[in-house]
């Protein structure tokens, strides 16, 4: 699952996680994304970029 | 002592503050971090969690949602009337109780106590498919940023010196410090650099400007453009998570720091056994 603050600031970022994920696939520039986000700060920025989502792949077992 | 705020938000503010020495700034800064409580989950209890993820791993998420806190209502644990029983001057409850298939937000976690739910709702906690359960009460309770970044209500929380950017008369407008300047701050004006108009706080002080005007120079032996700092002015920023108001945050911390420094005067009156006065 996305972390849900940013590791170095704190801020709440995975509520911006869905968005990113809905409009990145929709092929949008991240940049743009991340602008309208809100998040302003490269610390913030790296969180979502970076993310790696596998709750999915981790399901099935318990 | 002057502050002059730029910008003054529920959750952001901008302030030059001046007057103050470095080393009182920084004290401002660090009891905003860590000395302002507000409200998180500390206490959990999990009847059932048959979710992906472990215990531990989801109470740490629980831990770090931030939770609405109004500093009137509640008190620390420990200076409650219940002993550190946990009760509702002290503690806030919540209870989450969901079967999947679905995506566990921070809206269904429900709050007993109205006054304090979560911050934003749409806080992804985890994802459950079908057959799987979480069942759980969480406790918050009020705690200082000191013990854990959970309880800080500031991010970004910083100050800067406030920038000077002198010009010698040897400048020769080339112009090459306009171009090194990632901030965009100076401009050539007339036939020597300038600060463009409004634009001095942006400068970070990081000194390209000064290097590159040095690199250029073939008989001066020091840049014609220094970047220097006006000594007791700094511009600060604070940005909050949303549990409490930046202005309480800004309020809090001042008395905070009164309140410290008057102990510290009266153990020190203690110690050499002198009076308040001398």
């Amino acid at each position: 699952m996305i972390p849900i603050r940013c590791f170095t600031c704190g801020k709440v970022i995975s509520t911006s996680w869905e968005e990113f994920k809905q409009r990145r696939s929709a092929g949008e520039d991240p940049k743009e994304i991340l602008d309208d986000l809100g998040l302003s700060r490269y610390c913030c920025r790296r969180m979502i970029l970076a993310h790696k989502e596998i709750i999915d792949d981790l399901n099935p077992y318990q | 002592m002057q502050i002059t705020f730029s910008r003054f938000d529920d959750n952001v503010a901008r302030f030059i503050i001046s007057g103050f020495s470095s080393a009182f700034i920084n004290t401002y800064r660090r009891t905003m971090i860590g000395e302002v409580p507000t409200l998180a989950i500390d206490d959990v209890l999990i009847y059932d969690n048959s979710s992906a993820l472990f215990d531990e791993m989801l109470v740490h998420r629980l831990g770090l949602i931030p939770l609405k806190t109004d500093l009137d209502e509640y008190v620390f644990k420990k200076d409650c009337s219940c002993n550190g029983e946990g009760c509702s001057a002290c503690t806030s409850v919540y209870t989450l109780s969901v079967e999947g298939p679905k995506v566990v937000y921070s809206h269904d976690l429900i709050p007993q106590d109205p006054r304090a739910p979560p911050v934003e709702e749409n806080i992804p906690l985890v994802k459950i498919i079908e057959g799987q359960k979480i069942v759980l009460e969480a406790r918050a309770v009020l705690g200082r940023g000191i013990d854990h970044a959970k309880w800080q209500p500031t991010l970004a929380c910083g100050y800067k010196s406030y920038p000077r950017i002198v010009f010698d008369n040897k400048c020769d407008s080339c112009g090459m410090c306009v171009d090194e300047c990632p901030r965009n701050v100076l401009e050539i004006k007339g036939n020597s650099a300038a600060v463009v108009e409004g634009k001095i706080e942006d400068c970070t002080l990081c000194k390209l400007c000064e290097r590159i005007c040095i690199a250029n120079a073939d008989t001066w032996d020091s840049p014609a453009i220094s970047v220097k700092t006006v000594d007791d002015t700094f511009i600060f920023v604070i940005e909050g998570d949303g549990s409490i108001p930046v202005r309480q945050i800004l309020e809090y911390a001042a008395k905070e720091i009164q309140t410290k420094s008057d102990n510290l005067v009266d153990v020190l009156c203690d110690i050499s056994g002198g009076n308040v006065n001398d």
